[in-house]
């Protein structure tokens, strides 16, 4: 899936937009299952119950080698994973501070 | 809420409080706002991790939230040249400039006015500063603790002479606040300006100016009369000279504030809520003249009455009194004041945790009677692909930005 392409899951309402993948062959998956462009009604599929922690709108999503991004562009129940390993959140490093 | 900014561009360089609130009203009013942040830390406010001593959730921050709600957020390296072709390509598209970067990093990172007039002349550049951008001291930093409370006077005039040092500011961005409301009127009147004529304008507003037009009345006062008041020490009493005026404790610690600054017309209706009714006929008490003469007497009486009795019978009881008076609630009752309900002063924004809404006070004025409806504050360079994209860069060169470091 090339960058700045769109996926959907197929077994929740998670839309991600892709923001880095430097992996042609991987399979990202939502709620256990690979999302697609463009989901077909038969495709729908209940999450898993090992990737059904949600997603959060807005949040971006990263494996721990750095080699793929996904910004979550509407939010779903299903979690996301690449090639079977979960992905993380990419939170903003601020320096502490405090009043 | 009516969207009277709908159409209107705001480009904000800017962290902290002060001059983001200002870009958070005017998202309020329909603005798009475009929230510049650092690619790797945010908004320096994102890394509040105690506020006022406690702890803080930094996905449901009120520092976070309170100054950036309804905005986008794309993450760009304002130190990197590639980063500032990003500011001006974006600049381009906007009508309002809005910063509180210092004078010199503006020079060296080549945002000041003349640059980003460059790309676009008809930009309205609004600055926020501490202390002005005019004088010496225009390259000095500083927050509201420092210019618009110590600096200016106001914590010296609100502490009372006995106490051992000056009050401090008590209420976490709280000159910020009132400062960025300042700008967004400034902005505003800028647009409106330039609606009519076609031109332009600069506009600036320092925490410094916000506390001296905030204690203007005072300050007036004092450099015309060569003194003025400051506070005094809490106590249950009238004021000198109209025992209608003042705080008066209740049985159970609690305080009602009297604010009658008129007191004859409300003399005997005042009495009888006191449960007093008779005094109204005394005669050190039955005309103005009188009583404000007699204050410290009537002053006596209605300290000892408030005292019999509890905050909440006053606060119920004085309802129908006919002059003026306040308790002196927490900032938290707002949750259960009619008063604020029945005006909208708090709507929701869903929460970036995925947990309960959020609840966020509004700017102060409202349009055509209408609440507040907008999105949370952006997690740190949530938006950045997307407004890019709308701004006609494309994808290659977002990735090639994005490894040049000079994007989030």
């Amino acid at each position: 899936m090339k960058a700045g392409s769109k996926l959907e899951s197929t077994a929740c309402d998670t839309q991600v937009m892709v923001i880095r993948n430097t992996q042609e062959e991987a399979v990202i998956e939502c709620g256990g299952a690979a999302m697609v462009a463009a989901p077909a009604p038969g495709d729908k599929v209940e999450p898993t119950a090992e990737y059904a922690s949600g997603t959060l709108m807005g949040k971006r999503y990263v494996d721990e080698d750095g080699t793929i991004e996904l910004l979550c562009i509407k939010a779903g129940k299903g979690s996301l994973a690449l090639n079977g390993v979960a992905l993380g959140i990419k939170d903003a490093k601020p320096l502490p501070s405090s009043d | 809420m009516t969207q009277v900014m709908k159409g209107i561009r705001v480009l904000e360089v800017a962290q902290f409080t002060f001059v983001p609130s200002a870009g958070a009203v005017l998202a309020d009013w329909g603005a798009d706002v475009i929230k510049i942040e650092h690619p790797v830390r945010g908004d320096t406010q994102r890394g509040f991790v105690n506020i006022g001593g406690i702890k803080c959730n930094p996905n449901r921050s009120p520092f976070i939230e309170h100054p950036n709600r309804g905005k986008r957020s794309v993450g760009v390296d304002i130190s990197t040249p590639e980063g500032m072709e990003v500011i001006y390509e974006l600049a381009k598209t906007a009508d309002v400039f809005l910063t509180n970067y210092l004078p010199a990093q503006r020079q060296r990172m080549k945002f000041d006015v003349e640059h980003i007039r460059a790309a676009n002349p008809n930009i309205i550049y609004a600055r926020g500063s501490a202390y002005g951008d005019k004088g010496e001291e225009r390259e000095s930093g500083g927050f509201d603790g420092t210019a618009f409370w110590n600096r200016s006077g106001i914590a010296h005039s609100m502490t009372p002479p006995e106490m051992p040092g000056p009050l401090a500011q008590g209420i976490p961005a709280f000159g910020d606040s009132i400062g960025g409301m300042n700008i967004a009127g400034g902005i505003s009147a800028a647009l409106f300006h330039r609606e009519r004529t076609g031109e332009a304008t600069e506009v600036d507003v320092s925490l410094l100016s916000t506390a001296w037009w905030a204690a203007g009345t005072s300050i007036d006062m004092g450099i015309d009369y060569g003194e003025m008041s400051r506070n005094r020490m809490p106590t249950s009493g009238g004021n000198p000279g109209n025992p209608l005026m003042g705080n008066y404790w209740t049985s159970d610690k609690g305080t009602i504030n009297m604010c009658t600054l008129t007191p004859g017309p409300h003399i005997r209706n005042f009495f009888m809520h006191l449960g007093k009714p008779e005094l109204a006929d005394d005669e050190r008490f039955s005309t103005a003249e009188v009583l404000m003469q007699n204050w410290e007497a009537a002053s006596d009486i209605i300290r000892g009455a408030f005292a019999e009795k509890s905050f909440d019978y006053w606060r119920e009881h004085l309802k129908t009194y006919s002059g003026q008076w306040a308790p002196v609630q927490t900032l938290m009752d707002i949750a259960n004041d009619t008063q604020a309900l029945a005006n909208d002063m708090l709507f929701e924004v869903e929460a970036a945790d995925g947990g309960d809404p959020i609840k966020l006070v509004r700017g102060p004025v409202q349009f055509d009677h209408a609440a507040v409806k907008t999105t949370r504050a952006p997690l740190a360079s949530e938006h950045t692909e997307i407004v890019l994209m709308e701004a006609g860069i494309e994808w290659d060169r977002i990735e090639k930005l994005k490894e040049q470091g000079a994007i989030a």
